[in-house]
């Protein structure tokens, strides 16, 4: 069974957002306070971290960090402010997505399945983008015989921009095909998201090979062998 | 020359020093002239009197030799006429004293011959004086030049006088009188007297510019700190010596500043209190609210057992929820608009397609309610994607609101450095005198209609606050019952400005009256 733990110092919502999870077949766990957050993390291992911005002890964004230094876990921020920096904060925090609220409890479940699913081995093996090997089984990339660890998130979406080498990707189709939007005007998602992997994969984030800009547009895959 | 002129106005210094210069060489003129006057005339006059006196006498003694010697032979009368002419020429020290003698012209006698002395021509001694001279006994005079043979010339008085002698007849009798002397002591005067006025004037100019300054320099440093102060630097404060007038101004004037700044960050702290307290109530309302709308959701899961009326009710829970998180968004946009803390994210997007996406979304139907004229179909400009979206939504979604049934028209069009969009509809308009008041929060021309429409009552006047941000213009014309023209314009680049538009406003075949430019 899936196990979600739930951040939330308010015990109305916590207890709403467990009405809805549980009654939608997950199952919850309940933290009030940031700071109590990693030991729990240890012991119940959870499949998903909702995790709010404001909470008592330590912050979101700083909980979101602790768990990234241990775990590759999706982590979905609930924010009360959409203002940019506090989204962004939790963004380069190394969160998969956030939610604003109030939100729907439908719009909150479809956004925790996509982050849950499982990217299908639809092709076996040699996919790579520049000259990085992505091995969907294995669910890894490798670049010049390293292993380089990613998110779930990361990883889709770099799978996304590889399986379609010629296509230029707008924003919006990213939107809707990683985060499983439909088209949207977050496109403030992609472009943190965007600027994370470019940060592991790229030799040179400045000059990028892998994660190619179509000004204008959106990003495409790098040519395999563009860099030698 | 020109920056002596715009010395003249500006400064209160140069105007006030060049007054009184220019007064001063006035009087100063007057009365020096006055004062030569005076003077070479005392000292002309003082001549005059002693060349009377010394003609006179001359004549009188001439005649009285010319009596005794008629007695004796005609040799000694020619050796005493000839004597009469005998004057020594003038020196350095002893300046010119001519002599003419004239018969009259009965005299037939040569004993007495005419002539002058030292060579003066007889053009020296002026006609009128002769015709004077002989006309009455008594002593004549009149300024004249003594004229020399040589060329020479010189300023001088001639003195005439008649010398009649028993036997030998009438004889016009001159002595011209050189005044070198006394013009050059006038001259000499003059020339003092203009270097005196001259050093008086300077000084006077120079004591004016100074004193000025003294008392100029505080208002100026008042001038210049009451600009720094306007400019927003508060801390601004003038440096206050003694007790005088002067200081006093100074007191005065800082007190000002200090109640200026006091008042100032007063009301800066009492509208900083009032934006956060928008923003934290807006915040702290969220959450609740999302608890409120998944337990509404729940229930309305759950409606198939609910009779009718809790099943409504279910709906309108959940449709009021929808307000009243949109109120609270708009609300949340105005809050940080008032704090200057809207932040934009520009980047380079597709104009032509986010009309089209915008209209798509407002509009989804495939029915030809909404016709886009546009001359290119890409149109790269650098803008906040959401905010123009907003906007875009927004006059669109107010354009089908008012339409009646009329078609709505969206136009794109550019030039150089700016894009404009105009949305059109010919429904019910509005007033010039509603057209002020468009852009107002919460402002609705018909109440009782409006709010059935729903909306948030922000629309427009975040709308103009995102098009301001973007350094754009958001302008309005309407007409009742001939419909309504919304034209957004933007520069295509980031950092540029508004310099053309594109598209007026105003639309074609329209009249165009006071008041309907929308001005930002």
């Amino acid at each position: 069974m899936t196990l979600i733990m739930v951040v939330d110092d308010d015990q109305d919502l916590a207890e709403m957002l467990g009405i809805v999870l549980t009654g939608d077949g997950y199952q919850v766990d309940l933290v009030n306070r940031g700071d109590e957050v990693m030991s729990a993390f240890a012991m119940q291992n959870p499949d998903l971290v909702l995790l709010d911005v404001m909470l008592p002890g330590i912050d979101g964004v700083e909980v979101c960090r602790l768990i990234r230094t241990v775990s590759m876990v999706p982590i979905v921020m609930l924010t009360a402010k959409g203002d940019t920096q506090d989204v962004v904060a939790g963004l380069e925090a190394g969160a998969d997505d956030y939610m604003v609220k109030p939100f729907n409890s439908s719009e909150l479940l479809a956004r925790l399945k996509v982050r849950l699913r499982r990217t299908g081995a639809q092709t076996s093996g040699g996919l790579s983008i520049g000259n990085i090997k992505i091995d969907q089984i294995a669910h890894s990339i490798i670049r010049d015989g390293q292993n380089i660890p990613l998110t779930r998130l990361e990883f889709d979406l770099l799978v996304a921009l590889a399986k379609e080498p010629g296509r230029v990707f707008t924003r919006e189709a990213l939107l809707s095909e990683v985060w499983g939007y439909r088209p949207a005007t977050d496109t403030r998602l992609v472009n943190v998201h965007i600027q994370r992997l470019r940060s592991k994969v790229e030799r040179d984030v400045e000059n990028p090979e892998i994660i190619l800009t179509v000004r204008g547009v959106g990003y495409k895959a790098g040519v395999v062998g563009s860099s030698e | 020359m020109s920056s002596i002129f715009s010395g003249w106005r500006s400064s209160l210094v140069i105007r006030v020093t060049g007054t009184i210069v220019l007064i001063s060489i006035l009087i100063i003129s007057f009365v020096g002239t006055l004062l030569y006057n005076r003077i070479s005339t005392g000292i002309f006059d003082e001549k005059l009197h002693i060349a009377i006196a010394d003609a006179q006498s001359t004549a009188r003694s001439i005649e009285l030799q010319l009596q005794f010697a008629k007695y004796q032979d005609r040799a000694t009368v020619k050796m005493v006429a000839n004597e009469i002419l005998a004057v020594p020429a003038a020196t350095d020290n002893s300046p010119a004293r001519e002599v003419a003698l004239f018969a009259y012209p009965n005299v037939r006698s040569t004993l007495i011959s005419s002539g002058t002395s030292n060579l003066m021509m007889d053009t020296s001694i002026p006609k009128n004086l002769r015709l004077e001279t002989r006309k009455s006994p008594s002593t004549k005079w009149e300024r004249t030049r003594i004229l020399y043979v040589s060329g020479r010339t010189e300023e001088a008085i001639a003195v005439g006088h008649v010398i009649s002698v028993s036997n030998f007849g009438k004889y016009e009798f001159y002595v011209a009188y050189s005044l070198s002397q006394q013009t050059s002591t006038v001259k000499i005067i003059a020339r003092s007297l203009l270097f005196a006025g001259g050093i008086l004037i300077i000084l006077i100019g120079f004591v004016t510019w100074v004193v000025l300054r003294r008392l100029i320099g505080p208002v100026r440093e008042a001038a210049r700190i009451a600009e720094e102060l306007t400019a927003g630097d508060l801390d601004q404060r003038m440096d206050v010596a003694g007790t005088d007038e002067v200081a006093r101004l100074g007191y005065a004037f800082n007190e000002m500043a200090v109640a200026l700044k006091q008042q100032i960050s007063r009301l800066e702290n009492l509208s900083m209190l009032q934006q956060r307290f928008v923003s934290d109530v807006s915040h702290e309302l969220r959450t609740p609210l999302t608890t409120i709308r998944m337990a509404s959701q729940v229930i309305y899961g759950s409606k198939d057992g609910f009779d009718p009326a809790t099943t409504r009710s279910a709906e309108l829970l959940i449709s009021q929820i929808d307000r009243f998180e949109s109120l609270l968004v708009d609300l949340l946009e105005v809050s940080r608009f008032d704090a200057q803390a809207a932040v934009m994210e520009v980047e380079e997007i597709d104009l032509v397609n986010l009309v089209r996406e915008s209209i798509d979304y407002v509009h989804p139907s495939q029915e030809r309610l909404i016709t886009l004229a546009t001359e290119s179909e890409r149109l790269l400009v650098d803008v906040d994607k959401r905010r123009i979206q907003r906007i875009l939504r927004n006059l669109i979604t107010n354009a089908i609101d008012h339409r009646e049934d009329a078609p709505i028209e969206v136009t794109i069009r550019e030039n150089e450095t700016v894009v404009a969009i105009g949305v059109r509809d010919y429904g019910i308009g509005f007033s010039s005198k509603d057209r002020a008041s468009l852009f107002d929060r919460f402002w609705r021309a018909d109440p009782a209609r409006a709010r059935t429409r729903g909306g948030t009552g922000l629309g427009l006047s975040i709308a103009m606050e995102d098009a301001k941000l973007h350094q754009g213009t958001l302008e309005a014309w309407g007409q009742p019952r001939r419909g309504a023209h919304f034209v957004l314009t933007l520069p295509k680049f980031a950092g540029g400005v508004v310099d053309s538009h594109p598209i007026s406003v105003v639309p074609r075949g329209e009249q165009l009256t006071e008041r309907e430019i929308g001005d930002l």
